[in-house]
């Protein structure tokens, strides 16, 4: 550790420390390691040709590269707020160390100052990382002031970090702390979204869709444009130019040490009031009398789908990913209106495809979140019907999810259609028996991390499968009999994948071991 | 004999009062046992006292010393352990340890010193490389104590300190609690386990619905509660008035 103890230093390296050995720690890391490894070396020796390449070539000002930067600098501002806002809620209210921290002698700002500067380091290094294989051959040939690109990241990491906070705290007040991180995320996952649903405006609004490097061409030929000297400002500063390097830089600090002084000692009290504030007061409506009578099929079904409508923030992390459907969903509606029949049949199977994919998480939520995998092993219940009952609760919201875009479908082609909603029934329904078959039991809280935790083989499956069944959509809505073929062989590897439930059982027990 | 804890009027106020003009004062050097239903805000208590949660009205002195006014100087004198350890499972316990000592301007020298004789004395020593994330719930508990006692605190705040123990670790916190009380600490525990409270602690301090209901010795407490010969649990349930809940 660095610095004298309980000062500002060695707090920071205690940070460094942690993330460091989250980021090595365990065969993940190892993994990572190695993949960070090879990615490096790819883009070193992608980035002495570049260096060599632009040795003695001076970077024009000019419209397309003004804009160029400009756009680079909001993706990569948006992509860090959406990072340092999620990081901001866990941060706060996710790693348990704050009470051993508040609980010291230490000043509570001083404790927050540093884990607010982590957040930005966190969001500075990932981008450092990407182009610094390509900046010091650049930097080593003679574009040594281009370095400064590393400047300007800290200055938008450090302005990201300072409205990701506001916002974290800004929600804080608005919803209470408990909900403040599920919020967060959600709004992060949206923020990190925004630039795909960005650049398929144009499809969205019905336009002939062309690439965002083609539409800022565009834009900078276009001989009415005037743009104002600050807008190249992001650029002057990355090749070196020290007054809009430091006008950026005095902007991003600005905003960061403004908000980090003005939120650390309202953040002091408030992260401290997140332990218990809410604890037994959040109401839930109680459901009609006799509503888990019926059966077991029934009695799960309901209790599953009173978890996953209780858990808003934990279905929507699952629902935000159809987000990126939404582009296809206005495709199909354009298409539909102009009778573009080949455009359906790619609806149909990648409306497919994405009900296996979130099929595959409602149905981990329902099917190996369980949270008392016991009680129902004990309980004289059928255990398929008690499965069935839970990927019944996990498609239910899927299906109401995917009415819209079935619905324009079968308006515009009946039987394409059908064979959409079939497909997307399927995909999702595969995707659930895959993760009986191969459950990774954790808590619902856990859902992000034991996703990516999962094996990779059970990963492969569920692409797989939901490639196959989408492919047999998609030819099956073109009124192909080729369908058959993916369709069979994803029954094939249906089979191939089925366990007995006394291996079901020893998988459990050798994952809950 | 000094005080070592005073709560006057300690009030805390979610959407209704969790602890409700509390108040409780604590000698120096007892082991002082605060007992109470679930929900009646024994932690909510330690917690501001542990300058955790803030109040919303009343005053904590730890030592003569203003909690509220001067934090610092307050938390320089207590450890806190709650029911949950306070690890970070990407570090071995010496390292824990060596952070903690620096949180509480303990000299590193000292610090690493100090470590080696909780971690032998815990049975930890062998562990010290291994990072805490592989460890059992016991060995976690004891890490965590382990990081309580490495400043060498007047004051010991641990909320249900014995849960989920094995007898033998448990004999081993016990103990080591026993020995910091007969050194001169204060100790301050919660526990839903009675026996530990009727075995080790000089007072004991009831409270529900955010009120202390009854505070002396054990004999104090039966005299109270009209169980001479009772345990403490008889006594518990009489004052709480659970004893006839469950005749009921």
């Amino acid at each position: 550790m660095i610095g004298r103890p309980g000062s500002t230093l060695w707090l920071l390296s205690h940070e460094i420390r942690l993330s460091w050995r989250g980021l090595i720690g365990g065969r993940r890391g190892r993994i990572r390691m190695i993949a960070f490894g090879v990615l490096a070396v790819g883009f070193g020796v992608a980035g002495v040709p570049i260096a060599l390449a632009l040795r003695g070539v001076d970077m024009p000002v000019n419209p397309l590269s003004i804009l160029a930067a400009d756009f680079v600098c909001t993706m990569v501002f948006t992509l860090m707020l959406s990072q340092t806002l999620a990081g901001a809620a866990d941060a706060l209210y996710a790693r348990g160390d704050l009470d051993l921290l508040f609980s010291s002698p230490l000043d509570p700002r001083k404790t927050l100052t540093v884990r607010f500067a982590s957040l930005a380091g966190t969001a500075f290094t990932a981008f450092a990382l990407l182009v610094l294989p390509v900046l010091i051959p650049l930097a080593i040939f003679g574009h040594w002031r281009w370095l400064s690109l590393l400047l300007v990241l800290g200055a938008l990491a450090l302005g990201a970090s300072g409205a990701g906070l506001a916002v974290s705290v800004g929600m804080f007040a608005l919803i209470g702390p408990k909900r403040t991180r599920a919020a967060a995320q959600i709004l992060a996952a949206i923020i990190g979204a925004a630039f795909f649903l960005a650049s398929q405006v144009r499809t969205i609004f019905g336009e002939r869709s062309t690439s965002m490097w083609l539409q800022l061409l565009a834009l900078a030929n276009d001989p009415r444009l005037r743009l104002p000297p600050q807008a190249a400002w992001p650029l002057q500063a990355a090749l070196g130019d020290p007054a809009p390097l430091a006008v950026m830089l005095a902007v991003g600090s600005g905003i960061f040490f403004v908000v980090t002084a003005w939120l650390s000692r309202r953040f002091a009290a408030d992260a401290a009031s997140a332990q218990g504030a809410d604890a037994g007061l959040r109401r839930v409506s109680r459901g009609a009398a006799g509503a888990f009578t019926g059966g077991v099929f029934a009695a799960t079904f309901v209790k599953e789908m009173r978890l996953l409508t209780r858990d808003i923030a934990l279905l929507a992390q699952v629902l935000l990913r159809v987000l990126y459907l939404l582009p296809v969903t206005f495709l199909l509606l354009r298409s539909a209106a102009g009778h573009e029949a080949f455009a359906l049949p790619g609806g149909a199977a990648a409306i497919t495809f994405m009900a296996g994919q979130v099929g595959a998480s409602l149905t981990w939520i329902t099917v190996s979140a369980e949270e008392t995998p016991e009680l129902l092993q004990c309980a004289p219940a059928s255990a398929a019907r008690v499965r069935n009952a839970k990927l019944l609760a996990a498609l239910a919201p899927l299906a109401l999810l995917l009415a819209g875009p079935l619905a324009i479908i079968t308006a515009a082609a009946p039987a394409a259609g059908l064979a959409a909603a079939a497909g997307a029934t399927a995909a999702a329904y595969a995707a659930g028996l895959i993760n009986a078959w191969y459950p990774t039991p954790g808590k619902r809280s856990d859902f992000l991390r034991r996703r990516r935790s999962g094996s990779i083989l059970v990963g492969l499956a569920y692409f797989f499968v939901s490639a196959l069944i989408a492919a047999a959509t998609g030819l099956a809505a073109a009124l192909l009999p080729w369908a058959l073929i993916p369709a069979v062989l994803a029954v094939v590897a249906l089979l191939v994948l089925r366990r007995s439930p006394a291996r079901i059982a020893e998988a459990l027990a050798a994952a809950q071991s | 004999m000094a005080d070592a804890l005073v709560l006057e009027d300690l009030t805390k106020v979610f959407s209704k009062p969790a602890v409700d003009h509390l108040n409780l004062r604590v000698r120096a050097g007892e082991l002082y046992a605060l007992l109470g239903p679930n929900g009646a805000g024994k932690t909510t208590t330690l917690r501001m006292v542990a300058g955790l949660l803030k109040p919303t009205s009343g005053s904590i002195r730890v030592f003569g010393v203003d909690a509220l006014a001067e934090p610092a100087a307050a938390k320089q004198m207590i450890a806190w352990a709650p029911d949950e350890p306070m690890l970070y499972d990407r570090l071995n316990p010496m390292e824990y340890l060596e952070f903690v000592s620096g949180l509480w301007g303990v000299d590193p020298k000292e610090g690493r010193a100090r470590a080696e004789t909780l971690l032998k004395l815990l049975g930890l020593w062998d562990q010290r490389g291994q990072r805490c994330e592989a460890f059992s719930r016991g060995m976690k508990q004891k890490a965590a104590l382990a990081g309580a006692l490495i400043h060498d605190p007047k004051m010991l705040i641990l909320d249900e300190p014995l849960t989920g123990l094995d007898a033998a670790v448990s004999r081993q916190v016990k103990d080591l609690l026993q020995e910091r009380v007969a050194g001169g600490a204060t100790v301050i525990l919660t526990t839903h386990i009675l026996e530990v409270a009727e075995r080790m602690a000089d007072r004991i301090g009831i409270i529900q619905n955010g009120r202390l209901l009854a505070e002396g010795t054990l004999t104090e407490l039966r005299e109270r509660a009209g169980e001479r010969e009772g345990t403490l649990e008889d006594v518990f349930l009489e004052l709480t008035g659970e004893a006839e809940a469950i005749t009921a």
